[in-house]
């Protein structure tokens, strides 16, 4: 008898997660599919970090020889990594205030109301997020290489800097899900996205560390955006090497962790207020 | 007799709606709005602070080059920040306008006896107070984080004059867009072409240091001359970009020929709006 209960238990937990990774998937279809239909809203997240990097590339060209800076074949090889980046964080953004306009337009409300899984509505478009970070990885690196900026990790280098796009998006789309959650504002999302733009800037994303000094170098000492972005530059200079694959991975696997963890922390914070 | 002796005081007394009388009350609501809604005016103030401080700070090393010619890149980048300033306070006008379209506001304006030529000057006349209020802040702020004037008060001269000028072509431009498109579609192209007009130009690199496509690009964009004239004053004696004439008279012509397209761009729009 008690074996028999305990199966039953057994089976109701496994049909439980089941029923919860199928709710958390339509969810991210939802979040995909809802990107895709608005070309409008993603197009700059794709048009300006391209149009930077051919700018930057153009303009800084000569910059490549100042003492410091890393032995790269072109400025478009260094830019690489942060035009990763940069789109990634504009294309995570947009994600965020998608969810932040599903709780000011009461979706959010209908959803808790529905029998599903809470974590499954944060973790499902967060997953969205990611799938188009992935996306646009593919896409920079697609458009980019061709330009004199090739990848000194090869095919494996690109595909670890493509799963590292999508797992940046996934931390940042969550740490703006979070500002998402606790203000329900569309504009409040869009609002923190400057203080992103400001962290990307004073990093080593547009400039090797090696040639600021002062304060901006010290800033950008402790700037997490400079380690995120030199762990994927690392797969474009240095190769497909061990430590490369680690910084590359490691930095927004932790960043990703924390920031999913926190962000499902305001989600149950507000399910207790309601 | 009585009666005519009562009526023509009234008559007289009427304010004759003049160009500049119009402007003039257009531009008092545009300045009274920026301390009602200063979240309007605020990126046109923090975009030259940011630019300024932070490109100022990453590319520190440009000045490295050979032929770079300055040596503080504050001095290089404060211009730039300005002029970005500037082109959004002219922008910020253009979305004033279309909320003024939006909310039926501008068709009370066209059905006073306004001359129609004071629907831009006034929101021109505050594109100029914007950029005093911004030259004003930035300045100061960028003397403090240690940009020299190389040649004294005429560098300032010709800083003002040049961010006055953006904020004249990019108020145009605003307004011209925002009589054509009505709406909110209207301040996204607004926004990205000015920023790629001012990025396609020398803003980040001076032109003999830039390569390839961008070179041939930036050489021909008349933004490259305004940029020159905001920074002649700033740059080192021996710079070839140094306070001259031959600096000037490019940057002066670029704003005067800009300024006439894009405000009879804005004239032809406020037409059609007016039909």
């Amino acid at each position: 008898m008690t074996v028999a209960t305990s199966n039953i238990v057994i089976e109701t937990t496994a049909h439980s997660r089941q029923l919860s990774m199928r709710q958390t998937i339509a969810m991210a279809k939802r979040s995909t599919i809802e990107l895709a239909r608005q070309p409008a809203l993603i197009a700059p997240s794709m048009f300006f970090p391209i149009f930077f990097a051919v700018l930057s590339a153009s303009s800084f060209s000569k910059t490549t020889a100042i003492p410091g800076f890393p032995k790269v074949e072109s400025f478009m090889q260094f830019a690489l990594a942060s035009t990763i980046v940069q789109g990634v964080l504009f294309g995570s953004v947009t994600g965020a205030a998608a969810l932040a306009t599903d709780i000011e337009n009461g979706f959010f409300d209908r959803l808790l109301l529905a029998p599903t899984t809470r974590t499954g509505i944060l973790l499902g478009r967060l997953a969205g997020s990611a799938l188009f970070g992935l996306f646009q990885s593919a896409f920079f690196l697609t458009v980019l290489v061709p330009f004199n900026a090739p990848i000194s990790g090869g095919i494996p280098g690109a595909l670890v800097m493509v799963l590292s796009g999508g797992i940046v998006s996934l931390a940042i789309g969550a740490i703006m899900s979070s500002v998402a959650i606790r203000t329900g504002s569309a504009e409040a999302v869009q609002g923190a996205f400057p203080l992103l733009f400001v962290l990307l800037f004073f990093s080593s994303a547009f400039f090797p560390r090696e040639t600021m000094s002062g304060a901006y170098k010290r800033i950008a000492d402790i700037n997490p955006i400079s380690y995120l972005v030199e762990g994927l530059r690392a797969l474009v200079l240095e190769g497909f090497t061990f430590s490369a694959v680690v910084r590359s991975l490691l930095v927004p696997t932790v960043i990703c962790a924390a920031a999913i963890l926190f962000a499902l922390k305001e989600l149950r914070r507000k399910l207790a207020a309601l | 007799m009585n009666t005519v002796a009562t009526t023509t005081p009234v008559v007289t007394s009427v304010a004759k709606p003049t160009t500049m009388r119009s402007a003039r009350g257009l531009a008092y609501r545009g300045i009274r709005n920026i301390r009602r809604l200063p979240s309007a005016f605020f990126p046109a103030m923090a975009m030259p602070v940011f630019t300024m401080i932070a490109f100022a700070g990453t590319f520190a090393a440009i000045t490295r080059l050979p032929g770079f010619p300055t040596d503080r890149s504050v001095n290089w980048f404060m211009p730039l920040g300005i002029c970005f300033g500037a082109a959004f306070s002219g922008i910020g006008l253009g979305f004033s306008t279309i909320r003024d379209i939006e909310t039926r506001f501008y068709d009370r304006l066209l059905m006073s006896p306004a001359p129609r030529r004071s629907l831009i000057i006034g929101p021109l006349l505050t594109a100029w107070v914007r950029v005093a209020i911004l030259c004003a802040f930035v300045i100061p702020m960028g003397i403090l984080l240690g940009v020299r004037f190389t040649s004294g008060l005429l560098g300032l001269l010709t800083l003002v004059v040049a961010a006055l000028g953006v904020s004249t072509i990019s108020l145009g431009w605003g307004l011209g867009l925002a009589f054509r498109f009505r709406d909110m579609r209207g301040a996204a192209v607004m926004q990205l072409t000015m920023f790629v007009v001012l990025y396609l130009s020398s803003a980040q690199m001076p032109l003999p240091l830039m390569r390839g496509w961008l070179h041939n690009v930036a050489r021909i964009n008349p933004t490259t001359n305004i940029l020159r004239l905001s920074r002649e004053g700033l740059v080192l004696p021996t710079s070839p970009d140094y306070m001259s004439w031959s600096n000037t008279w490019g940057g002066l012509l670029a704003i005067a020929g800009m300024s006439t397209l894009t405000l009879v761009f804005a004239r032809r729009g406020l037409n059609k709006l007016d039909k």
